[in-house]
């Protein structure tokens, strides 16, 4: 994890700011390694593949301040590393901020005043990593920006959410409060008018009259509500009415509208089926395609034939899409099927139940059967590097014969024609040559003089053990044992990588196979010595 | 330029180093989502452009990358969807395959490449954010790289220097390791979104290739990686796999979801210098043969295998 790497600076943080300024410009192997060997010591150049800059305090403050803020602080840390790799960060720099974050308080209250501003767009900048990497593996680079926009929407959503359940309570209170005062109402008056109507009965003759009218002006107030209800409900039933038959002609017409669609679709797919083998008759591959991919393709026929056609193509790459906006290219559809097939659940029916455990577990690793052939940037530099030297002829013409041997002119074979994969156009051919006989250096006088690093491990036989062993006895390395060939070639190689090489071979393995490569190794390794102390 | 229809979806496509004439492709059905795999090597028949199938392997998985053994012939590693790596020996037929499983990955292993120069071990990265270090004849791996915070799509050995190597991930950043050394060298964030191929230049050893979502190639200098030395546009999709040419120093081949394959000269201003638009899916995978000099192969989703030489059409009968 993370954790790897943190244990190593901590280790040393023991004596803290001398070593970390030390770490941060030599080669951690030294240290950690601190074993023995005198050979070690002249590795104060650092290998190229590290980074040898110094810490930009800027770059660590910055870091801190981000670390520090509560939000980052609740993230796991890998992402926090994430995030400040992503910012250029060197490795030396995130872990010195990592180690100053947990530092006292008040350095921390200090500067929280003046973060605000920073902290908000840092906590932005957190809020669209985490959605990033949660909508990955697929590339989501919509993911960053959609972010801020949906935040806004979320406020202006609240706005609707609180006007909706205002009314919405409204109503209800409204609705409450009528049908309590109705509730309440009627038995007030129920109550009111039998008072009056007790009152009447008394003074008899009067109210007599009264009465009944009160009453009849009471029903009749009544029925005239009912039938007003009544009404009222007859029209909203009639709506309802409308409304069902309004959706029964609508999907009707929408049955009709995907009738005509797949009428068309049937239509177009006809069409591309009878323009289809017209055009691809170059293509001579593709005319036996099965059924189902002819259904399955049908969609995509206009994308390839477009493709196929040149001034299409060239119009398109006169115009590159600017970087930085990765479309998500269009998935055939296909794919897209058993994608849902998959996202509910399904297993599409093609997968067979396959054993592929090996059946001998201990099967033996098989003899190689032919020697590793060198590889064209290689032989390029041997050749070079021979090529100035008397001594190496024979070893040069091994070379030269392993070059053409893996160059165009091969005829390793008892055919008397050249494979056709190996006849080229004549451009190709002559540039080609040149590439490989004078090595790519020929080419640009301006590049830089070779970095000989060191040379790769070479095929070509021992040639002379002895003369090796001579050769290399005068020459000043590490280990003071020069005798057996195991030793000659750990000894060789060293020197050859210029020292860069810490040979931790018990920690990489295979410290056999190394051995074993390593008798093969001699000779070019021998040529390589020779040349450059010739 | 011959042709081979695979029953299932191209992942990709490796020439032996061994061999001319051979090279290996990996398989996965459904696309990768969710089936069966199948690794085929095929030979170039010398007279007539023909491909022909020498051996096929099956497995429960789909198989994403393969990589040759540079110190036997026959033998073949698999980088498989269920998280195991596999080693083949094409020299057996398929009843005795595959000759070691090896399951250490805890998701899906998405590249495997072989030492070049040491020649003895090959590293494979996966989905579960690390990068392993095997040797053929170990059980176990050898060591365990694990920093990048995302899926690690690539990871591609140094071709001078034995114990180096570079990975490409979905945290947007390359990673330079040194096997001798505990944690990466070096952190280069390289473009803004992921990462899905990385290789390095032939020649110059401190050169990289990085091929990516954002639709671009970037070549990098370790020597000064704050900025690259060019960037390289020109595909409408993401870039799948990127390869340097290991007989042109400024060569390289891409080939992306936008259906092509495409070579660039990247010293050059206009940089692209060949398209291919063969495939009728996504490419998703390409090589560079390393004996036989201009000869490339691609593959993609739609279950062709091309294999031409630069300069000529890939469909051409």
């Amino acid at each position: 994890m993370a954790t790897q790497s943190p244990p190593s600076p901590s280790s040393t943080a023991g004596n803290p700011p001398t070593l970390a300024a030390e770490t941060s410009q030599q080669a951690t192997g030294v240290q950690q390694d601190g074993p023995p060997e005198a050979a070690e010591q002249p590795i104060s150049s650092p290998s190229v593949f590290v980074n040898s800059e110094p810490m930009r305090e800027e770059q660590v403050q910055n870091a801190v301040k981000f670390l520090s803020h509560p939000k980052v602080r609740g993230s796991p840390v890998i992402y926090r590393r994430s995030f400040l790799e992503k910012k250029g960060l060197t490795k030396e720099e995130i872990d010195e901020a990592f180690r100053r974050v947990p530092d006292p308080p008040p350095s921390a209250q200090a500067t929280s005043a003046n973060q605000d501003g920073q902290v908000k767009s840092s906590s932005s900048n957190i809020q669209s990593q985490a959605p990033t990497q949660a909508l990955q593996p697929q590339p989501a680079g919509a993911a960053p920006t959609a972010v801020s926009p949906a935040s806004t929407m979320m406020m202006s959503r609240f706005h609707w959410y609180h006007a909706v359940l205002a009314v919405g309570l409204l109503a209800a209170s409204g609705a409450g409060t009528a049908v309590f005062i109705k509730k309440s109402l009627i038995p007030r008056l129920k109550s009111w008018i039998r008072k009056v109507v007790l009152e009447e009965e008394d003074d008899s003759e009067n109210k007599s009259i009264a009465k009944p009218s009160l009453a009849e002006e009471a029903a009749a107030a009544a029925k005239a509500a009912a039938a007003a209800a009544s009404d009222v409900a007859k029209a909203s039933q009639e709506l309802l009415n409308s409304k069902n038959e309004e959706r029964r002609y609508f999907s009707e017409l929408m049955n009709l509208l995907d009738v005509q669609l797949q009428e068309m679709k049937s239509m177009s797919n006809s069409i591309r089926k009878l323009e289809g083998p017209s055009n691809n008759s170059g293509r001579t591959s593709l005319v036996n395609q099965e059924d189902h991919r002819d259904s399955v393709t049908g969609v995509k026929q206009p994308y390839a034939n477009g493709k196929a056609d040149f001034d299409m193509q060239s119009v398109r790459s006169s115009s590159p899409p600017a970087p930085g906006e990765p479309s998500v290219a269009p998935h055939p559809k296909s794919y897209m099927e058993i994608m849902a097939m998959v996202q509910r659940g399904e297993k599409p029916p093609n997968i067979r139940d396959i054993n592929d455990l090996p059946p001998n577990p201990n099967q033996q690793l098989p003899n190689p059967r032919l020697a590793p052939k060198a590889k064209p940037w290689e032989v390029g530099q041997a050749q070079i590097a021979s090529g100035q030297v008397i001594q190496s002829q024979v070893s040069a013409e091994g070379l030269n014969f392993k070059v053409q041997d893996n160059g165009l002119n091969h005829q390793s074979d008892d055919d008397s024609s050249v494979p056709w994969w190996q006849r080229k156009n004549v451009k190709i051919t002559e540039v080609g040559e040149d590439e490989i006989k004078a090595g790519p250096y020929g080419v640009r006088t301006n590049e830089p003089p070779v970095q000989r690093t060191w040379v790769p491990p070479q095929p070509p036989p021992v040639v002379m053990p002895e003369a090796a062993e001579a050769i290399r006895r005068p020459k000043p390395s590490g280990p003071t044992e020069q005798s057996t060939s195991h030793q000659l070639a750990s000894q060789a190689s060293e020197v050859a990588d210029e020292l860069q090489r810490i040979t931790k071979i018990s920690e990489v393995g295979g410290i056999e196979e190394i051995k074993g490569n390593g008798s093969v190794q001699n000779s070019s390794e021998i040529q390589e010595e020779q040349e450059t102390h010739a | 330029m011959p042709v081979f229809k695979t029953p299932f979806n191209g992942y990709s496509v490796k020439f032996s180093p061994f061999y001319e004439s051979r090279l290996a492709v990996a398989t996965a059905q459904n696309f990768g989502i969710l089936g069966n795999g199948r690794v085929h090597v095929l030979d170039l028949s010398p007279a007539a452009p023909a491909l022909t199938e020498l051996v096929a392997f099956d497995t429960a998985d789909g198989v994403y990358d393969l990589a040759w053994s540079e110190s036997h012939d026959s033998l073949l590693i698999a980088a498989v969807a269920d998280g195991s790596v596999k080693i083949y020996d094409t020299a057996l037929p398929p009843t005795a395959n595959p000759i070691r499983s090896l399951h250490e990955h805890t998701r899906e292993v998405h590249s495997a490449d072989y030492n070049p120069t040491r020649r003895d071990s090959f590293i494979t990265s996966s989905w579960d954010d690390t990068v392993k270090l095997w040797t053929v004849d170990r059980p176990t791996s050898v060591r365990t790289f694990k920093e990048h915070a995302y899926c690690v799509y690539n990871a591609t050995w140094n071709p001078r220097h034995s114990d180096v190597f570079c990975s490409a991930s979905g945290d947007c950043t390359l990673r330079i390791w040194d096997v001798r050394e505990m944690g990466s060298t070096m952190i280069i964030p390289a473009h803004e979104f992921e990462i899905l191929a990385c290789d390095w230049n032939k020649y110059d050893d401190c050169l990289i290739a990085s091929a990516s979502v954002d639709k671009s190639i970037k070549i990098w200098d370790v020597r000064n990686y704050r900025v690259p030395i060019a960037v390289l546009n020109g595909h409408g999709y993401a870039v799948r796999k990127v390869k340097f040419s290991p007989h042109k120093r400024n060569l390289l081949a891409s080939c992306s979801y936008d259906m092509t394959v495409c070579l660039w000269d990247f010293m050059v201003e206009d940089a692209l210098v060949g398209r291919y638009d063969h495939h009728t899916e996504f490419a998703v995978g390409v090589d560079m043969s390393v004996l036989v000099e201009g000869l490339l192969a691609s593959t993609g989703w739609d279950e062709l295998v091309y294999v031409w030489q630069q300069g000529m059409d890939p469909r051409a009968v």
